[in-house]
């Protein structure tokens, strides 16, 4: 009997930028071992569609216009995104499950799960105040 | 990639000025798109989930959603450089009601893997062929 899986698409966010530090040599071995081997399986797997490292300098961006422009997010934060990684896959409890084979996390990464919205919660709020003025749009 | 932080930035904003900064969103949006600078995009449910702690010990909800730093969505743009993204960001025409988005560069590689070039190698031959670091995201 085959079964249909409807699959649903989360993010992974990895935050914490300077896990590393501290690790002895065999421990690094282990984790980026483990790291790349968790990916590569995820992928064959068809669990996950990609996934990207960010560079560790950005720049944040506010104000009106824009006017605002600060180095950021902080060189050593555990609050940083490092990368992330797109799922595609059962449900919440699937990604939960995926999070937490992370390798980086007994060294102090942290993986925020977030679902995939398919409309914007300030959009979805505006419709609230005007049914009807933003349908269509591509958002 | 732009992550857009502070998902609340409508909190105040009465039905005629939120539509026309929607309004304005979605031009800026279907503008870059039709330029052919948005590799990928979509906006991020509020609700998700915060793994961390060995083997994921640790499940609990976040972000906070109030919170100005808690992702509400991100673009992964094609863009020529540094700069032509950092314009991009400035261009984006909720800023002035709060929003901050964060301009960070994609990598092929993970900077904290780059701190150890020989731990990778040697990971890459005991996982065998990494494929391209880590594959473009669905669009």
């Amino acid at each position: 009997m085959s079964t249909t899986t409807i699959k649903s698409d989360y993010l992974l966010l990895f935050r914490g930028n300077v896990w590393d530090r501290g690790l002895s040599p065999a421990q690094l071995q282990k984790v980026v071992s483990d790291w790349m081997a968790w990916f590569e399986r995820l992928k064959a797997e068809g669990k996950c569609s990609g996934g990207h490292p960010l560079e560790e300098q950005g720049k944040v961006v506010s104000g009106r216009n824009g006017h605002i422009v600060a180095d950021g997010p902080f060189a050593e934060s555990k609050e940083a995104v490092g990368g992330y990684f797109y799922l595609q896959v059962a449900g919440e409890n699937e990604a939960i499950e995926i999070a937490r084979q992370c390798p980086g996390l007994e060294y102090g990464a942290v993986v925020e799960v977030r679902p995939i919205a398919d409309i914007c919660s300030v959009k979805q709020r505006a419709e609230e105040y005007s049914p009807g003025q933003f349908a269509g749009a591509t958002t | 990639m732009l992550l857009f932080r502070g998902p609340h930035w409508d909190r105040g904003l009465g039905g005629e000025e939120l539509q026309e900064v929607m309004n304005n969103v979605m031009a800026w949006f279907d503008g870059l798109n039709q330029r052919g600078k948005i590799k990928a995009g979509q906006p991020l449910a509020p609700q998700g989930r915060i793994i961390s702690g060995t083997n994921g010990a640790f499940v609990v909800d976040g972000p906070f959603a109030e919170s100005k730093e808690a992702v509400g969505g991100y673009l992964l743009l094609e863009a020529d450089d540094f700069s032509e993204a950092r314009d991009i960001a400035r261009s984006m025409p909720a800023l002035r009601y709060g929003v901050s988005v964060e301009v960070r560069p994609v990598l092929g590689e993970c900077p904290i893997f780059a701190r150890h070039p020989d731990i990778v190698r040697r990971a890459q031959e005991r996982v065998g062929r990494v494929t391209q670091p880590l594959a473009e995201v669905a669009a």
